[in-house]
């Protein structure tokens, strides 16, 4: 009978320690609310725990417990309230009793403290045990499932973003080996000049035909003499290999000294196709700037000189547009090679 | 020969000694000293050239047959790639000896 009325009274008004008590075990048994477990040292809970005084009131606490889970209210409570008033009187009797009880030097400070903890972590401990919410703590199944669907997501992503990318990356670099539309060096253009016979041609008369032109002058000891032999050589191979006609053209870089009739005796020995030009200072230079051939003077014997020059072939399409330039490097088969390529790709 | 060269812009003249006919000549004499200079190269080098080449007494002759045939801005561009050429080798030469040291 005792025990009921006890049971009563912590049922009805001093909840709030039956709370805190009630804590106490549950915390032992489960151990979840970090905010209490920091507040109360284990030795204390075990000296709470060995105090026979309370042997009872913690088998009261279990029933508690379940009867406060059904309420899910602490403090206010209309069915608690109706009950409140009828039970005030002996709960204040009673409570004077429990505090006695208590001999424990936290039970009276730490339950002013740790009220709200305790409601706090009552709380939690409510949610927990129904175990559909999940305010337990930071990680819970459900955001660690969030994560890995998120991280594998992400990954997949970047994964096809990147094979995108590298596969664009190899489209792009076979595009340039195949198209001639990469973009030449701008050079060539427009120019006037006199021919070995004498006629007045432009750059116009080119059109329609390969041309391989090569810059020099007569008066040249070794180099272009080897030079146009071996354009000659070339041009018929490429006619005997690949039934291409090209033009060779010989421009010279010496107007002062080359005439039409020097040109024309010049040219007449290396290859009958072979068309030489000239023309005055001023369109050499043109024609000179266009290729972007350098040419100089070297004063060597008062009158006689020599002319430093570069050494290059242009290989030009039929719209007289820079395909491709063969140094002093190439020899005959080399070159044969080369032009047949270019002639080859153009067509494509 | 350098009168030869002469002439006003608006002149006929074709300036043979550059055609082929002449160039083959040039060569072959050029090629016919410089292999004499090749062979009597363990001699002392004393008669003057050009641009700095010297060459030994034996080889006199066939340095005035080249110089004959050639024009003289050609003979000096030869010799000076004969030169280049030499030094080059002497170049290669050193190392090869001078390697392991």
């Amino acid at each position: 009978m005792a025990m009921a009325s006890v049971r009563n009274t912590y049922f009805r008004c001093i909840h709030r320690n039956v709370l805190y008590y009630a804590q106490h075990h549950w915390k032992l048994t489960k151990l979840s609310s970090p905010s209490v477990q920091l507040f109360h040292a284990a030795p204390d809970l075990l000296q709470f725990e060995s105090d026979t005084a309370f042997k009872s009131v913690n088998g009261l606490v279990y029933g508690y417990r379940l009867s406060m889970l059904s309420r899910r209210q602490l403090c206010i409570g209309s069915n608690v309230s109706s009950e409140n008033q009828s039970m005030k009187k002996s709960a204040e009797s009673t409570s004077g009793q429990v505090e006695k009880k208590e001999d424990l030097p936290q039970a009276g400070e730490p339950t002013e403290n740790t009220s709200g903890q305790g409601e706090k972590s009552e709380d939690s401990h409510q949610t927990g045990e129904t175990g559909k919410s999940v305010r337990g703590g930071p990680v819970s199944w459900l955001s660690f499932l969030l994560l890995v669907t998120t991280g594998a997501g992400l990954i997949f992503y970047y994964d096809k973003e990147k094979k995108r990318h590298i596969e664009e990356i190899n489209n792009a670099s076979t595009a340039v080996k195949q198209g001639p539309s990469v973009g030449k060096a701008a050079i060539g253009g427009p120019f006037k000049l006199v021919n070995h016979d004498g006629k007045s041609v432009t750059d116009k008369d080119f059109l329609g035909k390969w041309t391989l032109i090569y810059f020099g002058f007569t008066h040249c000891p070794d180099i272009c003499p080897e030079e146009l032999l071996k354009l000659a050589a070339a041009i018929d191979k490429i006619k005997e290999k690949a039934g291409i006609e090209i033009v060779p053209v010989f421009i010279s870089v010496d107007p002062e000294r080359d005439t039409v009739e020097q040109v024309r005796e010049y040219v007449k020995e290396f290859h009958p196709n072979l068309i030489g030009l000239t023309g005055n200072a001023d369109e050499i230079r043109e024609v000179a700037r266009a290729y972007r051939v350098y040419y100089m003077k070297t004063e060597d014997e008062g009158s006689d000189y020599l002319v430093d020059h570069s050494i290059i072939m242009y290989l030009m399409d039929p719209g007289m547009g820079f395909t491709k330039f063969f140094g002093k490097n190439y020899d005959v088969d080399q070159l044969a090679e080369g032009v047949i390529k270019e002639v080859k790709e153009y067509k494509k | 020969m350098a009168l030869e060269t002469l002439y006003p812009r608006n002149s006929n003249r074709i300036h043979t000694d550059v055609l082929a006919e002449a160039r083959q000549a040039c060569y072959k004499t050029r090629d016919a000293f410089y292999a004499c200079l090749e062979k009597e190269s363990h001699k002392k080098p004393t008669e003057i050239a050009s641009v700095g080449l010297l060459y030994p007494v034996e080889c006199k002759k066939s340095r005035a047959e080249y110089e004959k045939q050639c024009r003289r801005t050609w003979v000096k561009h030869f010799d000076r790639q004969y030169c280049a050429k030499k030094r080059v080798h002497r170049l290669l030469d050193n190392d090869e000896s001078r390697r392991g040291i």
